[in-house]
């Protein structure tokens, strides 16, 4: 199919936008969130059809599509200014308190609207690099070859960006709850 | 010698990969003993299980794109497509009245199949 696609075939790209379409707009919602989504899917489908005659097969057609989406997504990002990091003091080891239910809480089958809002906005205090290492290897479940293919960085590279991201997340999540717990006020 | 800062983001790192299962041999009983030695790096590394699972739970929900996303791409490929086509078609067409107008006004010297 996308050999098809690659030789100009309308009616295969169409195909593969309708198997692949939930990749590219999962990712662009991991990485920036329900408002630029959207945007960022289409222009990432764009991008796709104009660079298609490029796809010669080399690497799966999902770990092409991934890279093209991730760098519209980082362009996108690019954009606008710089959010701030969340910085760590270093003073306290950051902390995330036990659900409340033990072992048999549900968080492991499935998050209440609160964790997954949590989450997401936690992930916008990541560097958008570090983000993208994140989701691709904690959500999308890839090696590091893959990221690093993706990326275009060494492997090593990759592996230090999750790590970052990794780190910089669970700040942000400890910081997001002990403001909530303060009475929510200074971000 | 390493400042104090940086040595602790060096083991939020550390505890980060041993949670997230990526450290093996030396690495990783050396994570596991300081673990054992400070109750704050075992919090830690729980801490970091519990945001690892609740990232693979939201990784593992299904997502689908908006209808008008998938839709619009598609539209855009095919006029694209059909627009190359047409280029292609009205650029041959073109060159094709080019050359009978040529042939017609005597400006070429060879005729087709007769040689010169």
């Amino acid at each position: 199919m996308a050999v098809r696609a690659s030789r100009g075939d309308a009616g295969a790209f169409g195909q593969l936008v309708r198997e692949h379409s939930g990749l590219v707009y999962r990712v662009a919602l991991r990485i920036l969130g329900p408002q630029d989504a959207q945007d960022a899917s289409q222009e990432a489908w764009i991008r796709a059809w104009r660079n298609i005659e490029s796809f010669r097969g080399d690497s799966a057609f999902s770990t092409w599509l991934y890279r093209i989406t991730v760098n519209t997504c980082l362009s996108a990002r690019r954009k606008e200014s710089r959010r701030k990091e969340r910085e760590y003091s270093g003073e306290e080891l950051p902390f995330l308190p036990e659900p409340t239910g033990g072992d048999a809480d549900p968080e492991a089958a499935a998050l209440s609207a609160q964790q997954r809002e949590e989450l997401l906005a936690a992930l916008e205090h990541v560097r958008a690099e570090h983000r993208a290492a994140l989701v691709l290897r904690h959500m999308e479940g890839l090696s590091y070859a893959e990221i690093a293919s993706i990326l275009d960085v060494p492997d090593g590279t990759a592996k230090g960006w999750v790590s970052r991201g990794r780190a910089a997340m669970l700040v942000a999540l400890t910081e997001q709850r002990n403001d909530r717990e303060a009475g929510g006020t200074a971000r | 010698m390493m400042p104090a800062n940086d040595r602790r983001w060096e083991i939020l790192e550390k505890v980060g990969a041993y949670a997230a299962g990526e450290l093996e041999g030396e690495e990783a009983r050396e994570v596991e003993r300081l673990m054992f030695e400070r109750p704050d790096y075992r919090r830690l590394a729980e801490s970091y299980t519990r945001m690892l699972v609740m990232l693979d739970t939201l990784g593992n929900e299904p997502v689908e794109a908006p209808e008008d996303a998938v839709g619009y791409a598609v539209r855009r490929a095919y006029v694209s497509a059909f627009m190359r086509n047409a280029e292609t078609f009205v650029g041959a067409l073109g060159r094709s009245y080019l050359d009978a107008f040529v042939y017609y006004l005597g400006l070429r010297r060879e005729s087709y199949g007769g040689g010169t």
